[in-house]
């Protein structure tokens, strides 16, 4: 399962890092157009909001398999090792739950996003893709979440146990 | 339970759920579902959960955050902040303190392109101490000056906490860069006078290094000018109103990357490394903002703030007293939680109050920051402190700690001058938007 993770997290970290370079690129290629010769690029600024959301939603699952969201450890230095890595266990529960509920609550504006037909303004993109863009991306980070489980717990004092 | 206490209930859980070690963004996402649940229904909770994600992750005005923190990656990988350095160091050689004063004008430059405190305080510790130890430098010192101007990151425009701030108070970002530029220089200034006067009771802190030719000096100051052309074409191309925040850092982004790679100071496998961590980076801050927008919603909806102010003004508290004491709040979370998580967890309960009280939101924002660069030096638990000792484990921290004392009085000093004199940031803003 950790193997299976960690292929989904490469291909999302990959697919992340293509976004980011495109937003950066098509803003400057914009501006350039606007100021060199008066003529802004067209979409530029749905192109920028749709790589920010894969941006966005394929990058979380490198941090969520190396469990590296922001925590505040001060409860290392108070109670024994083995109640830090039982609330490490009950946070990376507490993680996969709240993703899945995220993805569950995401169903109803995307099927209404597609029973409407919703587009993006200026590429007339279907919204509908785009919720199921994001909507992979949720699920590939719980896939992480969940192989973070098949991960020793290591913590800041400097402990290791699965 | 009206609903205000709710608010208060729902704070307090969300400080029991960071304690046990919740991860920030989960705490904040917990308490703002069951929150927003309780008050609102379940369905309309479902709902907000629902859309929240997907707003925010594709806000073009949060395009920004990951365009800015990939410039400051790709700045300190390519020997930036050594050129801003040297040039400093040798521009001020031959004056007593001068190192420090180097290694605190040249963070400050490099926060100007970097955006990050903790990025700036590692640059520089890698680059200034090994420099200013040679030199007989005092440990204390040393650290202490690095780490003070390293804090100055997240002052200096581009900021990315001003920019989370514009995004949770609804502010406009060229404002608040606009508003946080003379705040950050007197700063840096209130630092560099703090550093002559340990160096000046303490001689043997900081002995003098030789001078040097009047031709030495200019030609040092041709080292920085990639730092001048990005700087002066981001936040300048801002304020001149040339480019919005995102085409600015994309620019800046852009431009790093194209000097970087000119000037053979950056390779394919340096830029690939910075935009992985730029992904990484970027994607903890997202789900947070995500988290901490359920979370003020439910704030919002509690009417928490109303409580505060009732409260405040049956109390007979006027604007200074309320003001001195979200401060010293500021200053002991700072010793728990995180800057960003700080600020997002804050300012949806924190600001209206202090706009009710005649405070503008602005004006505000520069506090904040200013406490949050407090917390990020500030011992035990200031970050920028342990992020120098992890980089020079071979100083003590409690050397660390001695020295950043005389720094602390800095950032304390500025609010009073803030409070006092409250045009120091607003007095740009209004200069360049109306």
């Amino acid at each position: 399962m950790l193997k299976f993770a960690e292929t989904i997290k490469n291909a999302q970290l990959r697919l992340a890092m293509l976004a980011l370079f495109v937003m950066m690129m098509i803003i400057v290629f914009d501006v350039t157009m606007r100021y060199a010769f008066s003529s802004p690029i067209h979409g530029a600024y749905d192109v920028v909001e749709v790589s920010l959301l894969v941006f966005v939603f394929h990058g979380l699952s490198a941090c969520f398999l190396a469990r590296q969201n922001i925590v505040i450890d001060l409860i290392d230095n108070l109670v024994p090792e083995r109640v830090t890595h039982i609330l490490v266990r009950l946070s990376d529960l507490i993680t996969i739950g709240i993703l899945a509920l995220m993805i569950w609550a995401m169903f109803e504006p995307a099927s209404q996003a597609f029973q409407y037909g919703d587009k993006k303004l200026e590429l007339g993109l279907k919204l509908w893709i785009l919720w199921s863009v994001a909507m992979a991306g949720l699920a590939g980070t719980l896939f992480c979440a969940f192989g973070a489980l098949a991960k020793p717990v290591v913590t800041s004092h400097g402990g290791e146990r699965m | 339970m009206s609903n205000q206490w709710i608010g208060a209930c729902g704070v307090l859980a969300l400080f029991v759920l960071l304690f046990l070690r919740v991860p920030v963004w989960a705490a904040l996402m917990l308490v703002g579902v069951i929150g927003n649940t309780i008050v609102g229904g379940w369905s309309s909770s479902f709902a907000i959960l629902g859309t929240t994600g997907f707003d925010t992750g594709s806000a073009y005005t949060l395009s920004v955050i990951p365009l800015f923190i990939l410039m400051g990656d790709v700045a300190s990988s390519t020997r930036l902040s050594a050129d801003l350095f040297n040039a400093a160091r040798v521009l001020l050689s031959g004056i007593r303190g001068g190192l420090s004063i180097a290694a605190i004008g040249a963070a400050a430059c490099f926060g100007a392109v970097c955006g990050s405190s903790v990025a700036t305080a590692a640059t520089m510790t890698k680059i200034a101490l090994p420099e200013m130890r040679k030199a007989g430098y005092d440990d204390g010192l040393a650290t202490g000056s690095i780490a003070a101007g390293g804090s100055l990151g997240i002052l200096i425009p581009p900021s990315i906490i001003l920019v989370i701030y514009a995004a949770i108070a609804e502010q406009s970002v060229p404002k608040l860069f606009a508003a946080a530029l003379i705040p950050g220089l007197v700063l840096t200034g209130i630092y560099i006078v703090v550093a002559l006067i340990v160096a000046h009771l303490k001689p043997d802190y900081a002995p003098t290094v030789a001078n040097v030719t009047w031709k030495e000096r200019l030609d040092a100051l041709r080292q920085p000018w990639q730092f001048l052309l990005l700087f002066i074409v981001t936040i300048g191309g801002i304020y001149a109103g040339v480019f919005s925040p995102t085409e600015a850092a994309a620019i800046g982004a852009f431009g790093a990357i194209l000097l970087g790679l000119l000037g053979r100071r950056l390779t394919l496998s340096q830029m690939i490394k910075a935009i992985e961590g730029t992904v990484i980076t970027s994607a903890l801050l997202f789900v947070i903002i995500i988290g901490a927008t359920l979370f003020a919603y439910f704030i919002v909806q509690t009417q928490l703030p109303v409580l505060l102010s009732s409260f405040a003004q049956s109390m007979q508290l006027n604007a200074l007293t309320v003001m001195m004491i979200i401060v010293i709040a500021y200053v002991i979370i700072g010793c728990f939680l995180e800057g960003i998580g700080m600020v997002l967890i804050t300012v949806p309960v924190f600001l209206p109050l202090v706009v009710k009280f005649g405070y503008d939101p602005i004006w505000f924002s520069i506090i904040v920051v200013i406490v949050v660069e407090l917390g990020l030096i500030h011992p035990p638990v200031g970050m920028n402190l342990f992020v120098i000792q992890a980089q020079a484990p071979d100083v003590k921290l409690t050397a660390i700690y001695r020295g950043i004392i005389p720094f602390l009085i800095a950032p304390f000093l500025l609010i009073a001058l803030l409070l006092i004199f409250p045009e120091l940031a607003l007095w740009l803003p209004k200069k360049l938007y109306g």
